[in-house]
């Protein structure tokens, strides 16, 4: 079986093949709303007949942003604002901004309503507070979430249908199950799944949530378990994929690495297509080395855990959103340095390469406690400074480049 | 003598005001109390829109982090601080408010005051932007004290039952967190007397900023924002309804006897943030001495909401939810022309701050609005209230010229 062969691609060849599926899908009739924040509910959007579709930062976008957004503001937003000045962003019939984030991303919303009245622009606005016992997240949100379903409805007429939602249910249940699956499978064997075909899978899918991709990924996954169980790994992939979702990693399996050096890349909301392109462009370096990302559009929206039966779609969707591995915008640094500190030793990771985004600060606040938490465990870290048009790119391939020699040395 | 002593004080361009002596003399008082509660193992660090009547009911002392930062900016030694806070890992990029703190904590021999006194808690509060959890879980690291954040969701418009029902979930463990922690309660009767005394200061507060709204304004930019302190700082204590009603006292007698902040007042201009506290004096009085005041600011009008009514707690609710930046821009907005309306500006003055994006970001939209709305011109300067090595002065200057020169 060769995975990577056959579907590697460079990362515009990746860019243009999501674009081009959306175009289609616009193409073909289908109403499609924007977001850009990966908590976003799928589930909802396609429960009104629509088709949710996640817009991210691109390389090579113009200036545009400069009458509206100061240079302080964190380059995905200026980035994502840049592409609707210079209409490089695709038909939509809505965009859906969150609320609560960032305070780049509050801001955003405010300008963007301004300056493109004629968008139909939501806001779902989320807790910060986690870890409360009292339901109050839960319920905020469950209204949060009736509240968008209704502003949706009302702007583009298009009715909640139950069965819609149940469709979904199945179709993003299916996607996590599936991706979650992968990740476990490339801790124990990296080389089963290229990171850049699993960014490649995780965004086709996140940018049309399509049946045939999801058909697609399911075909993928039922390979890697087959291989998985054909070198008698299957059982440890088991208990690495029980120990992410419980966030308990005292009873993982002893597993021998195959691949050496192990590295983790963590910094929420950059693009893990780009952090793959990145590796990849390096002489001599596959993507292999990186076994885990704690990225918001990679990990922490592959281990959302999937809807529950019990209580409204609202209630559910809430709860999942609200379950979903913690973000550095959201309360709780103690738990997610905890967890991070917890796979280091069990998943037995020599480095981290800790990404940040300029202005990002979520991602500046908390790269410091990732790195003395690393240090803790003695494990390396590398700090490497980001911006979505990689405008840096060469500088970050020899920071790289430098740092897992330095691990190959030790 | 004595007529050439006052012929002296009259040349100066800017007006001292008497009751800064008392306000000096509280604020070394507060820092005494912060100091006396750190060593009792009752003092919490809690942010600026924080509902400090809670902790101050409970009987739990309190220190600004912010108000630090403001000490360290007029002080000159934000790079050094910040600096500190850079050697750890923390980017020049974030917050100067937050950098500066952390560097206090990591190198407190060598920062003002040695620092803030230690800390048993750390309440947030994200009304004033959402930077001020992360940076207290920074802080949390570095001294082991638990960090309690208060979430309020910001608002467009009416605040949504939902979301008032939230915010109270969060105020009932708030109380339980510091019941916890300080092994404190809180009663209704002493939350009663909290609630009215800080509206008391609050009243007098604001009866001092309405005063602007003569001419010649009886403050200064500068002025409001020393005066401020104790409004944050200490709201809900009897302490400072002193100084409150002194500072009235004095901003009435400057109304009745038309005496002004600046000695030739001609121009008033709104000031939207917070200051450039490593230049507030220069900046400000350089301004003066152009005939330019300030009798309005965004700022300093933040603290201005009384907790009264039959239920307290649902009164804060709605007035910590409601604070300024809190809201969405359209909010910021109205408020900008309100006040150019209501103290007769004649134009306006955005400081883009770079550490605070909360506050910032939208402004460039804001303007345009103000000036399409009121009719009057305003610039936009950028720099950093603390972080002094990203303030250039003479780029700054030429864009107040230009706003300037709209008026001769």
């Amino acid at each position: 079986m060769h995975l990577r062969e056959e579907t590697v691609l460079s990362y515009e060849g990746v860019l243009e093949q999501s674009a081009a599926n959306l175009r289609q899908l616009l193409k073909d009739g289908e109403e499609v709303i924007g977001y850009i924040y990966p908590h976003t509910p799928l589930e909802l959007i396609l429960a009104h007949g629509l088709t949710p579709s996640l817009l991210r930062a691109l390389p090579g976008v113009p200036g545009g942003f400069e009458e509206s957004l100061q240079t302080f503001a964190c380059s995905y937003i200026r980035n994502l604002y840049s592409q609707r000045t210079n209409d490089q962003m695709p038909s939509l019939a809505g965009l859906i901004f969150p609320g609560n984030t960032c305070d780049s991303l509050q801001n955003l919303f405010d300008v963007w309503r301004f300056r493109f009245p004629d968008d139909t622009i939501f806001r779902l606005t989320y807790p910060v507070t986690r870890h409360e016992k009292d339901g109050s997240t839960v319920k905020y949100l469950t209204t949060e979430l009736q509240l968008l379903s209704e502003a949706i409805e009302k702007s583009l007429d298009r009715p909640f249908v139950s069965q819609y939602f149940e469709r979904a249910k199945s179709l993003i249940g299916q996607f996590r199950k599936d991706s979650q699956y992968l990740y476990g499978a490339r801790l124990l064997d990296p080389s089963v799944l290229s990171y850049t075909d699993l960014c490649r899978l995780a965004r086709a899918f996140l940018t049309t949530p399509l049946p045939v991709i999801g058909s697609e990924i399911y075909a993928i996954t039922s390979s890697v378990k087959e291989k998985m169980k054909d070198m008698g790994f299957a059982g440890t992939v088991d208990s690495i994929l029980r120990a992410l979702k419980t966030r308990d990693f005292s009873n993982i399996d002893n597993f021998e690495p195959i691949i050496r050096p192990r590295i983790i890349v963590t910094g929420g909301m950059v693009e893990p297509q780009a952090i793959a392109n990145v590796i990849t462009g390096i002489r001599g370096i596959t993507d292999s080395v990186l076994v885990l990302d704690l990225l918001s559009f990679g990990f922490k929206t592959a281990f959302t855990p999937p809807l529950v039966t019990k209580g409204t779609p609202f209630e559910q969707m809430a709860k999942s959103i609200l379950s979903s591995p913690g973000e550095p915008t959201q309360e709780g640094l103690i738990h997610r340095v905890k967890y991070l500190e917890s796979l280091f030793d069990a998943l037995q990771i020599d480095g981290v390469m800790i990404c940040e985004q300029s202005f990002c600060d979520p991602d500046q606040f908390e790269a410091p406690s990732i790195e003395k938490a690393a240090s803790k465990h003695g494990i390396r870290t590398v700090r490497i400074p980001i911006d979505p048009e990689l405008s840096d790119r060469a500088r970050m391939e020899v920071r790289i480049q430098s740092f897992l020699e330095s691990l190959s040395k030790s | 003598m004595p007529i050439l002593t006052e012929t002296k004080k009259e040349e100066k361009v800017y007006r001292q005001l008497e009751s800064n002596t008392l306000l000096q003399q509280i604020m070394f008082q507060y820092m005494l109390e912060g100091h006396q509660a750190s060593e009792e193992k009752h003092l919490a660090w809690v942010t600026s829109g924080f509902p400090v009547e809670i902790p101050v009911a409970m009987g739990v002392g309190v220190s600004y982090p912010e108000q630090y930062g403001a000490v360290v900016g007029s002080q000159k030694v934000g790079p050094e601080l910040c600096g500190y806070a850079e050697e750890i890992g923390y980017s020049q990029e974030l917050c100067s408010y937050a950098r500066s703190s952390i560097g206090s904590v990591e190198k407190p021999s060598e920062s003002p005051m040695e620092g803030l006194p230690t800390p048993q808690a750390l309440l947030a509060c994200n009304n004033i932007c959402g930077t001020v959890l992360r940076w207290y879980d920074a802080v949390s690291e570095q001294t082991g004290a638990p960090v309690f954040l208060l979430d309020t969701p910001p608002i467009d418009g009416e605040q949504p039952e939902h979301h008032k029902e939230y915010v109270r979930r969060g105020i009932d463990r708030l109380v339980d967190f510091l019941g916890r922690t300080f092994n404190a309660t809180l009663t209704e009767k002493r939350m009663r007397e909290v609630a009215a005394l800080s509206s008391k200061a609050i009243h007098l507060w604001t009866s001092s900023l309405a005063a602007c709204k003569n001419t010649p304004s009886p403050l200064n930019c500068a002025d409001r924002f020393l005066a401020m302190a104790p409004v944050v700082s200490m709201r809900g204590t009897d302490l400072i309804i002193d100084f409150y009603q002194t500072l009235l006292d004095e901003v009435e007698s400057r109304v009745k006897n038309s005496i002004g902040a600046i000695r030739d007042e001609k121009i008033r201009l709104l000031w939207d943030n917070i200051p450039p506290w490593h230049a507030i004096f220069r900046f400000f009085n350089g301004l003066a001495k152009r005939g330019v005041v300030f009798p309005a600011d965004t700022y300093t009008h933040a603290w201005s909401g009384a907790i009264e009514g039959d239920d307290l707690y649902e009164s804060v609710v709605s007035i910590y939810s409601n604070v300024y930046l809190n809201k969405g821009l359209d909010a910021k907005v109205d408020k900008m022309c309100e006040l150019i309306e209501d103290y007769n500006l004649d134009g306006f003055l955005m400081f883009s701050v770079r550490s605070c994006k909360r506050y910032s970001l939208g402004q460039l939209i804001s303007k345009e609005l103000v000036t399409e709305r009121t009719g009057v011109p305003g610039v936009i300067i950028e720099g950093d209230m603390v972080d002094s090595r990203v303030f250039n002065e003479a780029q700054i200057q030429t864009r107040i010229d230009a706003l300037l020169e709209m008026f001769i």
